[in-house]
């Protein structure tokens, strides 16, 4: 299934929706919404992938160079990711880096407690 | 569905996506369970993907991808032959449980997908003959018939 990538920016929160397969071809342009993202200096990431298929280690790069890019005390989650994404993401350890939760984070002014 | 096939595809990145299709509907006809088709088409897709980069491209190559498909009582076995550079994965050193359990900031790029291809499958060889390299993923099928197609 094609991969398709959306943003959606609402106060300090950018919300990017993710379908189809992520794989080298498509992780492209998931790397260019990233950069779109880190232009936001966003405090939180939030990757709805409810209807994400597939993601392969192309897409597994493009979540370090996100963390990387937006910094540590930025916060990235997994919103709905369908099993096979969740066992990658626990196998590699990258669910120690990324929150995975059934619903999106409640809006900012309940999630401001870095300093 | 127990007589093998084979299929050819191009050996680029939209090669590979038509192949991990083809796997895909094979492994389910197989009746192996959805996670086993998953972890087996992303292990699958790790070294297809491979291959194209550095087997063919990087190298100014270009060649097939050759999927070969077949099912016995115990297993379901696939295998992928190229005409590209050789690279032996189990040469491959996997990431330590210390490397996987850093955070993300702290990481190089590299390894994750032969990680995720010796993962997916039950086990993955390499051989190389007259310049052709095979990649053979064998998954084991359930102990009976039943099919968990959750």
């Amino acid at each position: 299934m094609a991969f398709k990538v959306s943003s959606q920016v609402t106060g300090d929160v950018v919300s990017m929706t993710l379908v189809g397969e992520l794989d080298a071809s498509s992780a492209g342009a998931f790397k260019s919404e990233i950069d779109k993202a880190v232009g936001q200096s966003p405090r939180s990431l939030v990757l709805e992938l409810k209807d994400l298929t597939f993601m392969a280690s192309a897409g597994l790069r493009v979540l370090i160079y996100a963390k990387q890019k937006l910094g540590s005390g930025v916060s990235l989650y997994a919103v709905a990711p369908q099993d096979g994404i969740v066992s990658t993401l626990r196998m590699t350890g990258f669910d120690k880096s990324v929150y995975i939760v059934d619903q999106p984070p409640p809006p900012t002014p309940d999630t401001g407690r870095r300093t | 569905m127990t007589e093998p096939s084979s299929e050819t595809f191009p050996g680029t990145l939209v090669g590979v996506e038509r192949l991990r299709e083809h796997v895909r509907e094979r492994a389910k006809q197989g009746g192996l369970p959805a996670k086993a088709v998953y972890n087996l088409c992303l292990a699958i897709d790790e070294i297809a993907t491979n291959v194209v980069l550095y087997g063919y491209e990087k190298a100014g190559r270009t060649g097939s991808l050759r999927i070969g498909t077949s099912l016995d009582e115990e297993t379901f076995t696939v295998t992928l032959d190229d005409e590209g550079v050789a690279f032996d994965p189990s040469r491959f050193v996997p990431p330590t449980p210390e490397e996987l359990a850093r955070r993300l900031e702290d990481r190089t790029i590299g390894g994750l997908g032969l990680f995720l291809a010796f993962r997916g499958v039950d086990t993955l060889r390499y051989d190389v003959r007259s310049g052709v390299n095979r990649h053979t993923f064998s998954v084991k099928r359930q102990p009976h018939g039943s099919t968990p197609l959750a």
